[in-house]
């Protein structure tokens, strides 16, 4: 009788451990929320560079170089790693970028490095390096407070962000006047100087955006400000007018905005008020041709005299033959003159044509920035085509117009082709 | 005697005129529901889907494309590009008239036009961003019979991408069928194909298959295949500008 209870209360534990066991082996697969992804392209470029010696850029750019040749090629890998991390409301995102010239250790630029939490639909945050692109132009955004300098001979190109910390507020209405209303505060920490890891909380620039659909038209209005330096106002707009035309214009002014002249091979400061512009279209024909147009207005800008001066202070400063000279105006070439759009009045004009001439996978552009005041120009056509998905091959030419001392006509080249293969994963 | 024939006459043409016109304003009122009903039937009133677009090129070979699609209300759509990767993050939102492009690298959304097409082949920004009919169309009944309507569709703004469609509708379901599209000189445009009626659930039962041709593009044919159709709710802030980088919390 006591084996049988025994053997009872043995089989009543057997099992319910079992059934305990079992009920711990089963389990519920957690759905994969978080979402991690990288993505990035490999652009290998080789270009040929026919160089104008007779331009003061040139025997600046290469002083130290003994002998100087007509012809030079360039090699270039460049590598764009981008990630992605998702979860819920918060998120992290990364665009590196290295590039490979020469056998040496590769480290990362961080273009884009940041976290962002989203409140809600309306609201978001982000604290980090990241891409602001203000303004409506393609080639140039007088709007562009926290843009990074962009180049009009390629537009398109990826850029470095900025450490900021963003603030977004969004807001729909179900009005035929006013569609989206939406406000941005972005405030710009200066590079942390102070024991490379701090930076004067006094110097913190700040800019604030306010964006409207407003029966159908994209308005901006923005503002910058930073202590000792111009305060800035302005205002961009873009519509489409018809079924394939958009325009869209961008103004923006300045108080004590500074110029840099050179007088007499000085360089003098000077501070000026008024407004850049931007007026542009983009118009598509029937036969699939786009063509954007724009006109741009740079307020701090040289004039034709101020631009000859300045070309003849970096001549000057090459014949004396003095390093000290010459490291100066070098200096001065690469910082206080570094812009790309040095000079006041610009026209932008690119046509594109896709598959022209029933060339499959073939496409065709050519662009031209004409300096309206010296009369040079730069013409470039390109040909690209892309025969496999996430392929692409790019050929792509150069060419500079004007007379010695204009800006198009005293660069330090002539002409340039550049042969783009790139791979997207 | 004259005067009276005068009257008689001045009293019939006054009358053939009223019931001239009231036929008229009745066939549009009727174009215009049985385009609703189109449009009722063809999309939800929100919903997200999952689109491949394959455009094949005059020597057979093929490009694909696959989106992520948001919809509310008539006139409010967004797309995410999810493949390949040379396109991957570009998104592109259109609030009625209005179209922009946001791609990643250039960081900010820019306006684009309904005509030009982001993805090449056939279709172009209009088709694959695409608002109900009735949003961007008056419809008048051109033919019926016993089996279908054929509707004539005029713009009813300068800026939407066809000035005139001829629509084929279905009469046993009231689901379109074919489109025809044409400038505004007239000039035929190309023809949309509806495919594949297909029950996604939720109620939605629709084509998922248009096919496009065009006498402009002689060679290539685009295909676009609607998949996982699901009804579901966005709040308004989904479809601004602010929000096309974030696009892709939503999948």
């Amino acid at each position: 009788m006591r084996l049988k209870k025994t053997f009872f209360l043995v089989m009543f534990f057997a099992f319910a451990s079992t059934s305990i066991f079992s009920q711990d082996y089963d389990f519920d697969i957690p759905e994969e929320e978080a979402k991690i992804e990288f993505n990035g392209n490999l652009d290998a470029k080789w270009g040929l560079l026919q160089t104008q010696k007779s331009s003061p850029f040139f025997g600046l750019q290469f002083y130290d170089v003994a002998e100087k040749e007509n012809y030079l090629s360039q090699y270039r890998l460049d590598f764009y790693l981008n990630g992605t991390y998702r979860h819920k409301q918060v998120g992290f995102f990364m665009k590196t970028f290295y590039q490979y010239a020469k056998e040496q250790a590769l480290s990362p630029s961080f273009f884009e490095l940041y976290g962002s939490l989203n409140f809600s639909p309306r609201l978001s945050l982000s604290i980090g390096k990241r891409l602001f692109n203000w303004g409506k132009g393609y080639a140039f955004n007088p709007v562009g407070y926290v843009n990074a300098e962009k180049d009009p001979e390629n537009p398109d190109l990826a850029l470095a962000g900025k450490t900021s910390v963003y603030i977004n507020y969004n807001r729909s209405f179900t009005s035929n006047f006013l569609q989206n209303f939406s406000v941005g505060a972005v405030l710009l920490p200066p590079e942390a100087k102070i024991n490379d890891r701090f930076a004067s909380a006094d110097k913190i620039a700040g800019a604030l955006k306010f964006y409207f659909l407003l029966k159908n038209i994209d308005i901006d209005l923005m503002a910058a400000f930073k202590k000792d330096e111009p305060r800035r106002l302005g205002l961009n707009f873009s519509t489409n007018l018809r079924e394939n035309l958009e325009i869209h214009a961008e103004f923006s002014y300045a108080q004590d905005e500074l110029k840099y002249l050179v007088n007499d091979e000085l360089i003098s400061q000077h501070k000026k008020n008024g407004g850049s512009y931007l007026l542009g279209l983009r118009y598509l024909n029937q036969f699939n041709t786009t063509l954007i147009a724009e006109y741009y207005h740079n307020n701090s800008g040289l004039s034709k005299n101020e631009f000859t001066s300045y070309v003849n202070y970096l001549d000057n400063s090459l014949e004396s033959n003095n390093p000290a000279e010459i490291n100066s105006a070098k200096l001065n070439m690469t910082t206080t003159f570094r812009s790309k759009t040095l000079m006041q009045d610009y026209l932008y004009l690119k046509l594109s044509q896709p598959e022209p001439f029933s060339w499959l996978y073939f496409s065709i552009s050519v662009f031209t920035i004409y300096n309206l005041a010296d009369k040079s120009f730069l013409v470039s056509p390109q040909l690209s085509y892309k025969p496999y998905t996430n392929f692409e091959v790019l050929l792509w030419q150069f060419l500079f117009f004007g007379k010695e001392d204009t800006e198009y006509g005293s660069k330090q080249f002539r002409k340039k082709i550049e042969i783009w293969m790139r791979f997207y994963f | 005697m004259h005067k009276n024939k005068f009257s008689y006459f001045m009293i019939f043409f006054f009358i053939s005129s009223i019931s001239w016109a009231q036929e008229s304003a009745t066939n549009n009122t009727k174009g215009n529901e049985i385009l609703k009903k189109v449009d009722e039937n063809l999309m939800p009133v929100s919903y997200e889907s999952y689109r491949k677009l394959i455009n094949e090129e005059p020597d057979g070979s093929k490009k694909e494309f696959i989106f992520y699609t948001v919809k509310k209300g008539k006139d409010k759509v967004a797309m995410l590009y999810v493949s390949p990767a040379s396109e991957k993050g570009r998104a592109t939102l259109r609030l009625g008239d209005n179209m922009w492009l946001y791609i990643p690298n250039v960081g900010r959304p820019i306006r684009i036009t309904s005509m030009q097409s982001v993805v090449g082949g056939v279709f172009n920004n209009a088709d694959i961003m695409r608002l109900d009919y009735s949003v961007e169309y008056d419809a008048e009944i051109m033919e019926q019979n016993d089996s279908g309507y054929i509707l004539d569709l005029k713009a009813k703004t300068q800026t939407v991408a066809y000035d005139k469609l001829k629509m084929w509708v279905d009469k046993k379901n009231t689901m379109v069928t074919k489109v025809e599209c044409y400038a505004a000189s007239g000039t035929f445009i190309k023809t949309l194909e509806f495919k594949n009626v297909k029950n996604f659930g939720d109620g939605i039962k629709r084509p998922a298959v248009i096919e496009t041709s065009s006498p402009l593009y002689k060679g290539y044919r685009s295909v676009m295949i609607y998949s996982k159709m699901k009804l579901k709710k966005f709040p308004d802030e989904v479809f601004t500008l602010d929000y096309l980088s974030r696009l892709g919390e939503l999948r």
